[in-house]
């Protein structure tokens, strides 16, 4: 299962591609081709466990389902 | 000692790294990653003066490549734009099973050189190029199988004792030949007194290449060509001209380089010669 921020994408922000290249839209920015093995989870490689972005977004977005959950609770 | 070998006007063999598996065109679109751009990037670095050129494979897409054919259509391409360049493969790949590594070696010719890591190399927060003993030693021989030679890649000062070690394990062909890396991270400071250092500890008679990332690439060339060593140079390394001027080309980078040593007054390697230096 490759990470749910990677999409491959011929352009974005300005710069542009012949082939669709890995994108981060957690970050929103073309990832290094080495780093695109993470996202593709290939090498038994796992983004979940060896992505320190998508472990920086994934925190985040847990952060503030939990304070949406905490605000409910109240 | 390496000054030696400046005093006496030996020739300096530049090597073109021309595409890395790292960062790609998202860093600089100069960058070639097809083979028919690693092709053209080859022919132009070896008329501005470069003799070897090391290359990885990758992707159209950029992303890593180790299969045999992708090398194998890099160095089909390599071919049809130069007259008589060195190919050096790398083995390196982070994470990737070791397997894998050994693909590189298999291309028809194989190459002339192949890059041999001597130690591990940590890559952002989470990844290791892990190179132990046992995948050296497996990488090497079969290099020696195939008459392949090594460039031992030397990324910090611990990975100097290990080309002592394998030296004591193997019985490799004179002459020597490692690549001294300075950089960021798991790489040795990029130091003069560093530089130095390394030269110092080399194995006796060894010849080393001298390697420096992002903006140490130009100083530490300088000082390769000046301590009697060989430059590596090319967009692999540094994807920068200067600070906030993306490179044109490899063969730019190569270009200022031969400069360089020609103000220095070291003459720079044509293919013959690097071979002659480098028992090819």
């Amino acid at each position: 299962m490759s990470c749910p921020f990677l999409s491959y994408r011929e352009s974005a922000d300005g710069a542009s591609f012949d082939e669709a290249r890995a994108y981060c839209e957690a970050e929103e920015r073309f990832v290094q081709p080495m780093r695109a093995d993470i996202c593709n989870d290939r090498f038994d490689l796992d983004h979940a466990a060896d992505c320190e972005i998508y472990r920086e977004h994934a925190d985040a977005g847990e952060s503030e389902s939990d304070g949406e959950r905490e605000e409910g609770d109240a | 000692m390496s000054y030696e070998r400046f005093l006496a006007g030996e020739p300096v063999v530049v090597t073109a790294a021309l595409t890395g598996g790292i960062h790609g065109k998202e860093a600089n679109p100069n960058l070639p990653e097809t083979p028919e751009e690693i092709g053209r990037a080859a022919g132009e670095v070896e008329a501005a003066g470069a003799s070897v050129v090391h290359v990885h494979a990758r992707r159209d897409n950029g992303e890593r490549a180790f299969s045999t054919e992708r090398f194998q259509a890099i160095d089909d391409a390599i071919r049809r734009y130069t007259d008589d360049v060195v190919i050096q493969h790398t083995t390196g790949a982070t994470q990737a099973p070791t397997e894998k590594r050994h693909l590189s070696l298999r291309t028809d010719p194989p190459p002339e050189m192949a890059s041999l890591d001597m130690g591990p190399l940590n890559r952002y927060d989470r990844l290791t190029s892990e190179n132990t003993l046992a995948t050296i030693d497996a990488l090497y021989d079969e290099m020696a199988d195939r008459g392949i030679t090594p460039e031992l890649e030397v990324f910090n000062d611990g990975h100097l004792n290990e080309v002592h070690g394998l030296l004591e394990r193997r019985e490799l062909a004179d002459p020597v030949y490692a690549t001294l890396i300075f950089g960021p991270g798991t790489l040795t400071r990029p130091r003069p007194a560093n530089f130095l250092n390394a030269v110092d500890n080399l194995p006796e008679g060894a010849l080393f290449n001298t390697l420096g990332f992002g903006r140490h690439q130009l100083p530490f060339a300088t000082m390769g060509v000046l301590f009697g060593g060989n430059v590596r140079v090319g967009l692999e390394d540094n994807v920068y001209y200067r600070q906030g001027e993306p490179a044109e080309s490899n063969a730019q980078l190569v270009e200022r380089v031969v400069r360089v040593a020609d103000e220095l007054g070291r003459e720079v390697a044509d293919t013959a010669q690097a071979r002659d230096i480098l028992g090819l």
